[in-house]
């Protein structure tokens, strides 16, 4: 049994010289695929687009299908829930179409985005990386790759928002809410259609897309720093809805 | 010369129109629930506090209401983030600055807000002494 064992060892050691040493058909070495080039800081404002509001950039064109449940919080919702109010900050896919700056920011392994609009940071893993039930978050949890000429992402675990969808419709999302993203360049622009579905509220997903323009040379993203005061100040000139 | 003089009226004009266009209210919420944009409101008064802040940035004067009576009234601006961008700081509007606001009341009862106001001086001059940064509205091809 044990000089069966030994030859055995030996006939594997023998194989796997022979096919360590044997020369390989070296296969064409393929260039590496450039990866884009989307690093930068983005100017949102409103020389690159005309400002969020109820109709942009939700508008007759694109507006999403709403389910009966995502109607029926429409009704109920009172102006002075939100939390943006107190400083809660916007989560996609709101916030990449807040008038403000993005910075982006490349590395082997992740991509970075950084919103001057509430001091917001979200990481894009590329690294193959999945979410476990400990990442629900805000900002949820996104992965990323590379797909010709364009950066694709996408992101879930996030968490219920009672004004996730957008700043001014009333539309809530939920923890099955996910975000499609790809940005590509044209010209000098940054590019890109955010795709959003939320089985919870709407029918279908909906989408919308928009550019940047390059942020002007020197430019630095300033501290947005919410200040709750100031946040929470405009809701007294309201009526209130419910006593 | 005469080219050099027109060039600087025109930019000078530009310069004036913007100082004294309405400051906005820009993008973190709509003003329509808080404010009537079908009425108008005017007052005339001292600083009492300038809040420089992001999301909204506001303005407090003290003023004399439809009866006669002082009241503190509230001014909200832009975000800090944005009214950095067309020159104004935080030293822009100092306690104690005699200032006109006129813009769209606030429509809670007893409130007296504004919002998307033309901000001057008492005789219709502008606030401040230059814009350093302008943007120009580009809509997405």
């Amino acid at each position: 049994m044990k000089t069966r064992h030994l030859a055995a060892c030996a006939v594997a050691l023998g194989l796997g010289l022979t096919a360590a040493g044997a020369p390989r058909a070296q296969a064409p070495a393929s260039p590496p695929t450039p990866i884009p080039d989307l690093a930068g800081i983005w100017d949102g404002t409103t020389r690159a687009r005309p400002v969020n509001s109820e109709s942009v950039p939700w508008g007759k064109d694109n507006f999403p299908e709403l389910n009966e449940r995502a109607l029926a919080y429409q009704k109920v919702f009172d102006e002075a829930l939100s939390p943006k109010y107190d400083c809660q900050p916007a989560t996609p896919p709101a916030i990449e179409y807040d008038p403000y700056s993005m910075m982006v920011v490349q590395w082997p392994d992740r991509v970075i985005f950084r919103y001057e609009k509430d001091d917001q940071t979200r990481t894009v893993w590329l690294d193959g990386r999945q979410a476990t039930s400990r990442d629900y978050a805000i900002q949820g949890f996104s992965v990323g790759h590379y797909e010709g000429n364009a950066l694709i992402v996408d992101t879930d675990h996030y968490v219920f928002d009672i004004t996730g969808f957008d700043d001014y419709n009333g539309i809530p999302s939920s923890s099955l809410k996910k975000i499609h993203e790809r940005y590509w360049k044209e010209g000098t622009e940054l590019r890109a259609t955010v795709t959003v579905e939320d089985p919870m509220f709407l029918k279908k997903p909906a989408s919308y897309t928009t550019r940047w323009l390059p942020q002007r040379p020197g430019y630095q993203l300033s501290a947005w720093d919410c200040d709750p005061e100031a946040a929470r100040a405009p809701v007294k000139m309201m009526p209130p809805k419910y006593k | 010369m005469k080219l050099r003089h027109g060039i600087w009226m025109g930019t000078a004009l530009v310069a004036v129109a913007f100082l004294l266009r309405a400051v906005p209210v820009v993008a973190h919420h709509s003003s329509a629930p808080f404010y009537d944009a079908t009425k108008h409101v005017e007052a005339e008064g001292p600083v009492t506090r300038f809040l420089f802040k992001n999301p909204h940035s506001f303005l407090y004067f003290e003023a004399a209401d439809a009866s006669g009576q002082k009241v503190e009234w509230q001014v909200e601006l832009g975000p800090a983030a944005s009214l950095t961008r067309t020159g104004w700081t935080p030293e822009t509007l100092k306690p104690g600055t005699v200032i006109k606001a006129s813009g769209q009341p606030s429509r809670a009862e007893g409130s007296h807000g504004m919002c998307c106001a033309r901000i001057t001086r008492p005789d219709g001059t502008p606030i401040t002494a230059g814009g350093r940064y302008t943007e120009e509205q580009q809509p997405p091809k």
